[in-house]
């Protein structure tokens, strides 16, 4: 008996002790007159980068005494998550980040509030316009990244071969591969995941175009796609590892590299500052192409929410976060992914950095970029095409038969 | 010779078992811990870098006194909530007992990642969304629970009800002095999955909570891991720090697991 | 039914029965609803009547994500419950350290799935992987394991099974603990073998606790997801991908979520039917005290 009311007093305490406590970020309804909250959800900060998100956020509230930007980060791989219950349930923050390839969905669903008055000279043009949609513009670029190909230079002395150059086409790439792949040692010549976001890229450099002009049909099953997709598929085994060797663990390739058993690595510049310290020398060079360059480029854009009752504040923010000095500043300064702006001066201080010492070749790479091709049903389109292709790689289907299986399922995708 | 196998075996079996934690703090300890080259046994120069970081990249005190308190305060609800109702399907006759016992087993039927969203939406309706509250809400009474209680309640010889009944005594007081001592190792058993279940929860917490000042360990954890890249290091250290609770608990469980014999008294 | 009757009733049952139903029941009842329309979270529902089950019916994906969960549970649920059985006798024994035992065997219950992948896909890498190792030790050449469309599942069957024979082995040792022992003096007198004891006293006396691990292990093995998840991530093409896997992708990846509704009501009526066979038919085999 005794034991029970003690029970009973102790599930009343803790009741009430939780419902009491609602979040901080929850409290926001309570702004004083004249000022305002502006709440923004982001992942780019995640793991890394939270104090220069904050830095930037304190620069914007001196600029803008009246409002209060409160931040939340949520890690990328449950980003996505978050954000559409939120969404569902009415409680998206009023700004937030999105990617490009995510952008088209939400756009397209009526989610996002329109931009007005946007000063669209600030940005680089090309990332400007891929936020628009519907002659509407309904986000700015916010930063970008691109893809080269690292290289490791003692490697390639090593074995006496010419180090990778601007003009290097696949051919040059594959006789380069073959020559540092060294299964003996465990070295391997090459790396370049077997994925829709590398498909793509290839294809490109190969002349080929992954859907029509309209976008409402695939077009990738084509004689320079089968090509392109052999180019990437037979690496597999001959001078690229493959799953059965570790490919596909988690950070198994930036481990190989760095620890130099990787000659040649296509990756984002985002791993510049993780291979600083490499205990060898590396460089990077723009990716070779085929029958023409290519460069994948990833691009962040930021967004209102149609529902936010501050959407002017917002915008404010996001401008600010976009294109200020500060935050240009800060993204050099950090090696964060870089500014999206127009002004390449203001992009001097990154090529002046250290190590890789082809700083230049990322922004040779942004003359001929390609950009994600995007659907309204992207990820399902991009689980697709990998498992396809992933397919090939692992022999269980020619690549001709995996390209027109993943055709025809993309074009299902675009018919409904 | 018999005993020598089982011993043997069953050394063999918890080296096994033992592995993957033993690497977890290995890998903790190591300087720029890989996973990509696997597990080795010796470590050079061991470091507790890794812990640091994890001091440093987020408010560790405060995500485990969220975690505790809403796997502490879970575990107490259902220890509660399901012996009570343990007692009421094993021990008192109403109709439509089976159909509605079989509408708390339908309750573990729906996979959680179908709920959360109507379960967050409602939330919102009740201005609930991103308080303790809604933390717990959800493992406030667990049909698992429920049902393991249940299983022993009914273990338990009814004549010891009978003779209490005879001696004058009510539901209640049959309850708490008779059954509930009875069912000890049961309630152990249903203490540690409640408070493993709170603890290890992911995808209610990432939804409903949006204040920092409520973050969950699992949720300060998920953190580490970035878009490129991951320190797994620190990732082990936090995969540690989030093991040592939920042990320490069992072991504290186990007791009562085992003291149950001792304590049964049935002859 | 007296009103004082029906007040214990509601005195031992509410505490649990209202937030179930607040907390769980009514979520289901409005994923029954979302099941109805065409939903991507972002924007509002429209009706769609029985179309998202009909469309599951006819895809064959539906099928496939059906048969690799009932390939999991028939081969999950006989190791781990075998396992666990083994584990909970021996460990039932008086053995030397045999508290630190039982923790150990537990320790990979409380680990978490991410962790736990990690070290499996290590385990199981088909070309240096320990498993593999052993295999060509004796002469075997190994599977792919997760690399290899027909190994993925039985890949992640095994470490499944490893993973949760703690949890049956703590559910068990605490119904052996209920086993009076002078039911097993007096059968010793009688002279009956250890043998003849596991199978006339142990197992029958074991009932509930083995009719619980069933109907749970049933409940929670159509419903697995976190190891596919990490583990194979449903790959290589599908080729493990669970009925869960497949709606948490519906719902959060591919913003289908009436049908990842659907699909789960699916679901649920086979868990159900098969839970209600199990109840039924407990009469037969399960011995209360």
């Amino acid at each position: 008996m005794r034991l029970l009311k003690f029970g009973v007093a102790g599930l009343a305490g803790i009741l009430a002790l939780t419902a009491c406590g609602q979040g901080s970020a929850t409290k926001e309804a309570a702004a004083p007159d004249g000022k305002s909250v502006v709440r923004y959800m982001n992942f780019s900060a995640n793991d890394g980068h939270e104090k220069d998100l904050t830095a930037i956020v304190n620069a914007f509230q001196t600029a803008n005494p009246n409002i209060t930007v409160q931040v939340e980060t949520v890690p990328y791989a449950n980003y996505f998550t978050k954000l559409q219950t939120a969404v569902a349930g009415g409680t998206a923050a009023d700004a937030f980040e999105l990617n490009y390839e995510n952008f088209v969905t939400y756009a397209s669903n009526g989610s996002l509030a329109e931009l007005k008055s946007v000063d669209s000279s600030v940005y680089k043009k090309s990332l400007y316009d891929a936020f628009t949609s519907d002659g509407k513009q309904y986000g700015v670029p916010e930063s970008f990244s691109n893809v080269v190909l690292f290289y490791n230079k003692a490697l390639f002395k090593q074995a006496g071969v010419a180090e990778p150059t601007a003009s290097w086409t696949w051919k040059d790439e594959q006789a380069a591969a073959a020559k540092l792949t060294n299964k003996g040692s465990k070295v391997w010549g090459d790396y370049q995941p077997v994925s829709y976001n590398e498909f793509y890229k290839v294809l490109a450099q190969n002349g080929g175009s992954f859907l029509n002009a309209e976008r409402t049909e695939a077009t990738f099953n084509s004689p320079e796609g089968v090509e392109a997709a052999k180019f990437l598929v037979e690496k597999v085994g001959k001078t690229m590892p493959t799953e059965a060797d570790g490919a596909g663990t988690p950070d198994f390739d930036s481990k190989l590299f760095k620890s130099g058993k990787l000659a040649m690595w296509h990756t984002g510049i985002w791993m510049f500052s993780p291979m600083a310290d490499a205990p060898f020398d590396w460089d990077v060079v723009v990716e070779p192409g085929n029958t023409r360059k290519a460069s994948a480029m990833f691009v962040n854009g930021l967004v209102v929410n149609a529902a936010s009752k501050n959407a002017e504040a917002a915008q404010k923010w996001i401008s600010f976060l976009a294109s200020s000095d500060d935050t240009t500043k800060t993204r050099l300064a950090t090696s964060w992914e870089l500014p999206p702006v127009a002004d390449e001066a203001k992009l001097a201080p990154y090529l002046d950095q250290p190590k890789p010492a082809n700083r230049e070749a990322v922004f040779t790479a942004l003359d001929e970029p390609v950009l994600p091709p995007v659907i309204e049903r992207q990820q399902e389109m991009q689980d697709l095409v990998t498992a396809e292709l992933t397919s090939a790689a692992a022999g269980r289907k020619t690549v001709e038969k995996a390209l027109a299986d993943a055709q025809t399922k993309v074009n299902g995708l675009l018919k409904k | 010779m018999r005993r020598f196998l089982l011993y043997a075996a069953v050394l063999v079996g918890a080296a096994v078992m033992l592995f993957p934690f033993l690497w977890t703090v290995i890998t903790s300890i190591t300087p720029e811990g890989s996973l990509a080259d696997g597990p080795t046994l010796v470590v050079d120069n061991p470091t507790l870098d890794a812990y640091r970081t994890l001091l440093d990249a987020m408010p560790i005190w405060r995500i485990l006194a969220n975690s505790l308190l809403i796997a502490i305060a879970s575990t107490v609800f259902q220890l509660v909530t399901g012996s009570m109702a343990a007692y009421g399907f094993a021990r008192l006759n109403f109709p439509l007992k089976n159909v509605i016992f079989g509408c708390y087993l339908a309750t573990l039927m729906v996979p959680l990642q179908v709920l959360v969203v109507p379960l967050f939406i409602e939330m919102k309706t009740l201005n609930l969304q991103d308080t303790y509250f809604a933390l717990l809400a959800p493992t406030i009474a667990s049909a698992f629970g429920v049902f393991l209680l249940r299983q022993a309640v009914t273990a338990v010889p009814a004549e010891l009800d009978e003779a209490a009944t005879i001696d004058g005594a009510g539901h209640l007081r049959i309850f708490t002095t008779i059954v509930l001592p009875l069912i000890r190792p049961a309630l152990a058993t249903v203490a540690v999955f409640a408070f493993m279940g709170s603890w290890n929860s992911f995808l209610w917490p990432l939804v409903v909570i949006r204040s920092p000042e409520f973050m969950t360990l699992p949720l300060g954890l998920a953190t580490l891991q970035g878009q490129f890249t991951t320190q797994w290091d620190v990732v082990m250290a936090g995969s540690v720090v989030s093991i040592v609770p939920i042990a320490i608990v069992y072991l504290l469980a186990q007791r009562h697991i085992i003291a149950g014999v001792a304590h049964t008294g049935i002859k | 039914m007296g009103w004082k009757k029906l007040g214990w009733v509601l005195f031992f049952l509410l505490p649990s029965a209202i937030p179930l139903f607040v907390f769980t029941l009514v979520p289901m009842v409005s994923s029954l609803w979302v099941s109805l329309h065409k939903w991507n979270l972002i924007s509002p529902m429209e009706w769609a009547g029985l179309d998202n089950y009909t469309n599951l019916l006819t895809d064959p994906m539906t099928r496939r994500v059906f048969l690799h969960t009932l390939i999991y549970v028939a081969g999950y649920l006989p190791l781990v419950y075998a396992g666990g059985l083994g584990l909970a006798l021996a460990l039932n024994q008086r053995l030397k350290g045999r508290a630190f035992l039982r923790a150990t065997y537990f320790l990979p219950v409380v680990t978490s799935w991410v962790v736990v992948a990690l070290v499996w896909k290590w385990l199981l890498n088909p070309a240096n992987g320990l498993v593999n190792q052993l295999l060509g030790a004796i002469g075997l050449s190994g599977p792919g394991w997760w690399t290899d469309p027909q190994w993925a599942l039985p890949a992640v069957i095994l470490s499944s099974a490893w993973k949760d024979l703690g949890f049956v082995m703590v559910i068990l040792l605490a119904g052996l603990q209920s086993i009076p022992s002078d039911v097993y003096e007096a059968a010793t007198v009688d002279g009956a073998s250890a043998w003849q004891r596991f199978w006339r006293i142990t197992l029958p006396l074991l009932s509930p606790s083995t009719f619980f691990v069933v109907v749970i292990s049933l409940i929670n093995g159509f419903q697995v997801f976190d190891q596919v998840y990490v583990m194979t991530g449903g790959g290589p093409a599908g080729s493990s991908q669970v009925v869960v896997g497949q709606i948490y992708d519906l719902t959060f990846r591919y913003g289908r979520a009436g049908e990842a509704s659907a699909l789960s009501w699916i679901l649920f009526a086979l868990i159900l039917v098969i839970t209600v066979i199990q109840i039924r038919g407990q009469r037969k085999w399960v011995h209360y005290a």
